[in-house]
């Protein structure tokens, strides 16, 4: 297999420009007085057998980009393609039946599951939609999806709420597997495990992705995991991508001070290790996706923020070979050249 | 730390039991632990292991049938809360003891906006008047880090992002300056920028209010970073319980070690593939008569299929770990 060279496959999944406002309502009369920018232009694209890690802030639009993908939201703009079919224009029909090819983990798994079906049921009732197999095929499927997900097969008549957290999480991911999917975005998939049930999901993720060659878009805010289960990692920032580039790249030498902030501040578990961490502490509000700063999105927190960054947004451009950045750093190298570089950007 | 200072909260013996159509689910076994005012306790374990029903048992959040609180004595401020009426127990629960739940979008409540469910507690509780109860939630949603908070009082739970609602709940559990805060996955839908803040910010209520805080997590290395103590469940028991770099530093519990093996790094070396713990966690179908962990365990022997383990000291000062075998003799325990 030319494992290696994944990254080089064509695109299943490709996102120009993509645009997600929600309004906002207030006075009296309820009328329509902003909007919040929950995503706000973004452009990526992710490759066949790919897993793309996205990454980012509480809030900076992680979800709604994943929503956005599977088209669980009407656009405010831009274009959605995957496996070449424009997803952010396609009829309800047409979208009901590429529906299976494409499904989602949903981060909340508690509100995802309806308390009245049993477990059996939740699991299998994508086939049933979907008329998979004969009943007895189907019954055998989500015996065989509970023990690809750790649970125990005993528990298939049981309701969610007779569950732990971390059980429920995996309903959903047995059901999200139920049909074959080519594309899964998972978000938070698996924030509710413990870390040895985590390393399972992971695993057992990666071992899909091998044998049916499945991609993802893998949301998390979990670094050690992106790290071990992405190919290529994109980094949020209040509903822009400020980073993306390949996992070992990132991780070795992040371009963007954000993602500097957000890797220097991962908890480390070794205490040997922990005295040596060098951190970064963002200081400097967090501003408000409905009213996002002139010029660079960061640029309230930046450590290394510029004049021109409270003036002129950042372009997202390729800087190295595969490597994506939206940052004036990059074009004006050193921090000591402030003076001359604010000048030379006017 | 404040050693030898009384707990504030002390839990003997509980045992929890589900009747469920398919049988009993033994969830909570004989769990006996205490907090003292200002620690900070860690509890880790596997999923399903039964640390979110210890918690809702022992403030009466339980849902009875199919819950059955069948034993024990949770001591509070002088009074046992197994035994005190329902209306005293809702004071001192959002009162006195703060709590935040796993699963946030569960326990707000969809068709009323945050600020509401902010403001109620501190009404309720506090006594504060409509206009000093919403300065308050403003105050309170800004120390959680949520941006442009007095505008966002009257949005609905459905507007916020995951995380938002994770810091929504953690400020609704502060409201009220409580004893004792019981965060159960606190900051799973948090990013670690983010976490750093509420962890921050927890400690600094603790100095200065004296608050004990039950921190449930999968994140060891939170716990590394903020635990005093750290207690281990595994199979609805307490299976090791020690000072924070006692129990990093010297695990004594088999299923302890095997976790700490688990955690994957973002620094030094990606390994390959992730470790995972073999085989399957108990059914609990029944009240334990063997070891729980013993078909996983490597160092098992025939004493771990006919007797549960008791918890016994093992290392330093406040360790305890309930296994048969003997880590340090590199045998059988005996005695
Ligand atoms: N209402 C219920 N009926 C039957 N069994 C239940 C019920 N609620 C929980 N359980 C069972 O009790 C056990 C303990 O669950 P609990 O939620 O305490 O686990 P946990 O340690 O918090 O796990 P997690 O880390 O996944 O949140 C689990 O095996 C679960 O299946
Ligand atoms: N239905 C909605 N109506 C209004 N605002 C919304 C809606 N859904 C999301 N938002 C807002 O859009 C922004 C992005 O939310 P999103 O859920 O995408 O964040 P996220 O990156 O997934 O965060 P988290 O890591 O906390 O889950 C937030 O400010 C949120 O409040
Ligand atoms: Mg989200
Ligand atoms: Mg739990």
């Amino acid at each position: 297999m030319l494992d290696d060279l994944k990254p080089a496959g064509k695109p299943l999944v490709a996102v120009d420009n993509l645009k997600m406002h929600f309004p906002i309502y207030g006075g009296l009369l309820r009328r329509r007085t902003g909007e919040v920018k929950a995503v706000d232009g973004i452009s990526f694209e992710i490759f066949e057998g790919e897993t793309l890690g996205l990454v980012g802030e509480s809030g900076c639009g992680k979800s709604t980009v994943g929503r956005a993908l599977l088209r669980l939201y009407e656009l405010t703009g831009g274009t959605v393609k995957i496996d070449d079919y424009d997803i952010a224009h396609a009829s309800p029909e047409a979208l009901r039946k590429m529906r299976p090819t494409m499904q989602m983990i949903f981060q909340d798994p508690q509100a995802s599951l309806n308390p009245r079906m049993t477990v059996a049921d939740i699991i299998g009732e994508p086939l049933r939609e979907h008329q998979a197999g004969s009943k007895l095929e189907r019954e055998d499927r989500v015996l065989e999806l509970m023990d690809q997900v750790g649970l125990n097969r005993d528990f298939a008549n049981r309701y969610p709420h007779e569950f732990s957290g971390g059980q429920r999480q995996r309903i959903g991911i047995a059901r999200a597997l139920a049909l074959n999917p080519k594309f899964i975005v998972c978000d938070e998939p698996i924030a509710a495990l413990d870390v040895s049930i985590q390393a399972q999901v992971v695993n057992l993720l990666e071992e899909l992705q091998d044998s049916l060659g499945l991609t993802y878009l893998f949301i998390s805010h979990d670094l050690s995991m992106v790290r071990h289960i992405a190919d290529r990692v994109a980094v949020m920032y209040l509903g822009r991508i400020v980073e993306l580039a390949p996992r070992e790249e990132i991780y070795a030498e992040p371009l963007h001070p954000y993602t500097k902030a957000l890797l220097s501040a991962v908890p480390e578990p070794d205490p040997s290790i922990e005295s040596s961490v060098e951190r970064v502490i963002l200081t400097g509000d967090v501003p408000s996706p409905s009213n996002p700063p002139k010029g660079c999105n960061f640029c309230t927190r930046c450590p290394s923020v510029m004049d021109v960054c409270k003036q002129v947004e950042p372009k997202f451009q390729e800087v190295r070979p595969g490597r994506f950045l939206a940052c004036h750093l990059f074009e004006y190298p050193t921090p000591d050249t402030n003076e001359s570089a604010t000048n030379g950007a006017g | 730390m404040p050693d030898g200072a009384l707990p504030v909260l002390d839990v003997r013996d509980l045992k929890t039991v589900f009747k469920t159509r398919s049988g009993e689910v033994h969830a909570v076994n004989s769990v006996t632990f205490d907090v003292k005012p200002g620690e900070l306790l860690g509890v880790v374990g596997e999923s399903g292991s039964g640390k979110s029903v210890t918690m809702m048992s022992l403030i009466g959040l339980l849902p009875s049938p199919p819950a059955d609180v069948k034993e024990g004595q949770v001591l509070f401020g002088g009074q046992d809360l197994l035994k005190i009426n329902p209306n005293d127990l809702r004071h001192v629960r959002g009162g006195e003891i703060g709590f935040v739940f796993q699963d946030p979008m569960t326990s707000l409540n969809p068709v009323f906006n945050v600020g509401f469910q902010i403001m109620e507690p501190l009404r309720i509780h506090m006594g504060l008047n409509k206009s000093q109860a919403r300065a308050r939630a403003v105050e309170l949603l800004e120390l959680v880090g949520i941006p442009d908070a007095g505008r966002r009082l009257k949005d609905y739970p459905h507007q916020f992002s995951g995380g938002m609602r994770q810091r929504v709940m953690i400020a609704i559990a502060l409201a009220c300056d409580p004893k004792v805060l019981i965060a159960d996955e606190p900051t799973t839908a948090l990013d670690v920028t983010i976490q750093a803040q509420i962890i921050e910010l927890v400690k600094e209520l603790r100095e200065k209010l004296g608050m004990a805080i039950i921190w449930i997590t999968h994140d060891l290395g939170v716990i590394a970073g903020i635990a005093d103590r750290v207690m281990v469940m595994y199979g609805g028991q307490v299976v090791e319980q020690a000072p924070v770099r006692e129990l990093f530093g010297n695990p004594q519990h088999p299923y302890t070690r095997a976790l700490l093996q688990t955690i994957p790094s973002v620094r030094g070396a990606r390994a390959e593939k992730l470790n995972v713990i073999e085989g399957q966690p108990p059914i609990l179908a029944g009240a334990p008569t063997a070891c729980p962990f013993r078909d996983r365990c490597p160092q098992r022997f025939e004493r771990c299929d006919a007797e549960n383990p008791v918890r016994r000291a093992v290392g330093g000062a406040g360790h305890d770990a309930a296994c048969h075998y003997d880590f340090k003799a590199g045998g059988p325990h005996v005695g």
